[in-house]
């Protein structure tokens, strides 16, 4: 073989690996016919919206996916994706539009879980499957066994919170919480501690938006814990624990994991460890497509509530690929009941309650100067 | 309850209650001088910070400079809203309650222009007198909220001098007090109100810059303002900015000893019961009728 003839094969080489490399894998895949059209409703304005923004870009980075690989057996899928303003009568009303109106075979969202238990009501007597953005609510949600949770029942949340106190052998645990979310997550964590052998030595509130919470850190400091839990959605708790100079670990639920919240906590974003489920800058080998492609096309770095929509958008998708685009809603539902390894969690939506998540899908991670870094801690089960 | 847990409540009472201060003051300046109950008072704090955040990081200006322009925003906006809005309405003979209407539409619409145009998320400046802290017997005061304890008594007391020593401050009373008789001695009194906005725009950006510090500044900030401000006003007698300052730190010295005197879950029953109670025995606010000669 000539020299000339080597390059010549090596540019031929070159230019199909390049095309290859140019053309996104699954683009080769054609869909065509009607689209299948799934409803999906989101808190993109109002005060859900640090929830509800993210969910949106997870939803319409996974219609893209679905439909670059091929849809859903050669049939494109269509999120129509619609905005409660975080208010339960809006969703119930967009609800209702998706599902008589638009005809949507299944619905996503809503991102609040009030709006979700008004919206279930009406996909749980049509036979729609849904699947939320929230953890399971009031009691009512285990009976819609059509409506799947894609987001840690509270419950899981303070478990959490409390696994990684035994860890680090915090045994007086003082907590700063929220009326809202807070109260919630509050009612689950009480009765556990004493199974995790854990004392709750100062628990203070505060109310949702509050612009100053260093009396209540104080009274937190005064009871000198092991360790502190916020259990909040804004900044203004951190900045006031690193005010009154905490200095024992601050341990955060996941309500306060997104980027907006970090960048209003400014300095006090160091040392706080959350438990949750994706670390954009260090993803779990499962979570790295994902997260590449998030950045790829926001230029920017997912977390956990993006992870969330696009889970929710692929379990539709497969499960109707399973039943078939036209099997109706008791077949979607059947399809849906099942294991199924997203990108967030591993799931089972057959579990009692709706979800299935295991401790073990949780990974901890710890702030450093703004930015998320995954801990080598683990729950095994 | 120990020592060090009270002085910790009584730090953070002065310094929310002087932030209220500066709200109720601006919003009390702005009744006495035109009758309007300017509900958009927490909105000059958003714009005040806003501004000297924009400035700041965006203009690289220097920090003293930015925070002028975040002052002079906010009383430019007043203005603004004095010639634009009130000074028409007040010349077709409008009511109490239209200018209220008009300025809780307007609170809406500046709360979603920075919603647009700044965006969701929440800003903070460099505190004044840097990081540190001052420790109390255990207690923790960040220099900057000394910093914000000390400028809101200045401007305090400035304000007392202007409105009882400088002729325009004198002209603003007489122009409130009685507009007849104050135009007859040449008094401009739409002028006069105009300077009310200005001057209530001033106290509320300065509260919102001072506060910024401490508490990230974003779009919703300015209702939450307005209200406790609002409180402060009336706690303190609505036509007397002093009253204001009186109601602002009594608000938040409340507000805070609740929370270590029961419990954090009743801090709102605690501080409401007190402030209806006050209300009940003094029903023309704290200075009362005193206030209500002057100002």
């Amino acid at each position: 073989m000539s020299l000339s003839s080597i390059a010549k094969l090596a540019g031929v080489a070159a230019l199909v690996g390049l095309s290859a490399f140019a053309r996104p894998s699954g683009a080769l895949a054609q869909t065509s016919g009607e689209p299948i059209k799934v409803g999906a409703i989101v808190s993109a304005t109002g005060a859900g919206a640090g929830l509800g923004i993210p969910e949106r870009n997870g939803l319409l980075l996974a219609e893209k996916d679905i439909n670059a690989k091929g849809g859903i057996k050669g049939r494109p899928i269509k999120i129509i994706v619609e905005d409660d303003a975080s208010n339960p009568d809006t969703a119930l009303s967009k609800a209702n539009d998706l599902i008589f109106g638009q005809k949507v075979v299944a619905l996503l969202g809503p991102s609040l879980t009030a709006s979700t238990v008004a919206v279930g009501g009406v996909t749980h007597a049509n036979k729609i499957p849904q699947i939320a953005f929230t953890g399971i609510g009031p009691a009512v949600e285990r009976e819609r066994k059509c409506l799947a949770h894609v987001l840690p029942p509270q419950r899981l949340n303070a478990q959490a919170l409390l696994e990684y106190a035994k860890n680090i052998k915090a045994t007086k645990i003082g907590v700063l919480h929220d009326a809202g979310y807070g109260n919630v997550v509050m009612a689950e964590l009480r009765p556990l501690a004493d199974k995790y052998g854990v004392k709750l030595v100062a628990v203070e509130k505060f109310e949702i938006g509050a612009t100053d919470t260093t009396t209540q850190a104080a009274k937190v400091k005064a009871a000198q814990p092991d360790a502190v839990f916020i259990i909040a959605t804004s900044a203004t708790p951190f900045r006031n624990v690193k005010q009154v100079q905490i200095t024992q670990p601050v341990v955060a639920a996941i309500g306060s994991s997104s980027y907006e919240y970090v960048n209003a906590m400014g300095s006090a974003a160091d040392n706080i460890t959350i438990p949750e489920f994706v670390v954009g800058e260090d993803p779990l080998p499962h979570q790295k497509a994902f997260v590449d492609l998030y950045k790829q096309t926001y230029n920017a770095t997912p977390k956990n509530y993006e992870a969330a929509a696009w889970d929710a958008a692929h379990i539709i998708a497969q499960a109707i690929a399973k039943a078939g685009p036209d099997a109706g809603g008791e077949k979607l539902c059947e399809a849906l009941r099942g294991p199924y390894s997203g990108v967030l969690a591993n799931y089972d939506f057959s579990a009692d309650d709706m979800t299935g998540i295991p401790l073990s899908s949780f990974v901890y991670s710890k702030l450093v100067g703004g930015k998320y870094t995954r801990t080598p801690f683990r729950v095994t089960q | 309850m120990t020592l060090s847990l009270v002085l910790q409540a009584v730090f953070a009472g002065v310094t929310n209650g002087i932030v209220y201060a500066l709200v109720g003051m601006g919003l009390s300046a702005i009744f006495k001088g035109s009758r309007v109950i300017n509900a958009m008072q927490g909105e000059f704090a958003v714009i005040g910070a806003m501004t000297t955040v924009l400035l700041l990081t965006k203009s690289g200006w220097p920090y003293p400079a930015a925070i002028a322009g975040g002052a002079l925003a906010g009383a430019l906006v007043g203005a603004f809203i004095e010639i634009a809005f009130v000074r028409y309405m007040a010349g077709k003979k409008a009511s109490e309650d239209s200018f209220l209407l008009l300025t809780i539409g307007l609170a809406l619409t500046l709360s979603a222009s920075v919603l647009f145009f700044i965006g969701r998320d929440g800003h903070l400046l460099p505190p004044i007198g840097g990081e540190g802290v001052l420790i109390v017997l255990d207690a923790v005061i960040q220099f900057h909220a000394l910093w914000l304890i000390a400028i809101g008594i200045g401007a305090t007391l400035l304000l007392r001098a202007f409105f009882h020593r400088t002729t325009l401050g004198l002209s603003m009373m007489a122009a409130s007090i009685d507009p007849d008789g104050a135009a007859t001695t040449g008094i401009n009194v739409a002028r006069m109100r105009t300077f009310t906005f200005v001057l209530g725009g001033l106290l509320g950006a300065l509260g919102g810059i001072l506060v910024t510090p401490l508490i990230a500044v974003d779009y919703t900030l300015g209702l939450n303002l307005t209200l406790k401000g609002f409180a402060a006003a009336v706690l303190g007698g609505l036509t007397n900015p002093l009253g204001a300052a009186v109601g602002g730190v009594t608000l938040g010295l409340v507000e805070s000893l609740a929370i270590i005197g029961i419990s954090s879950s009743y801090k709102d029953v605690v501080a409401f019961t007190v402030l209806i109670v006050i209300m009940i025995l003094m029903p023309q606010g704290i200075l009362g009728r005193a206030g209500r000669r002057g100002g």
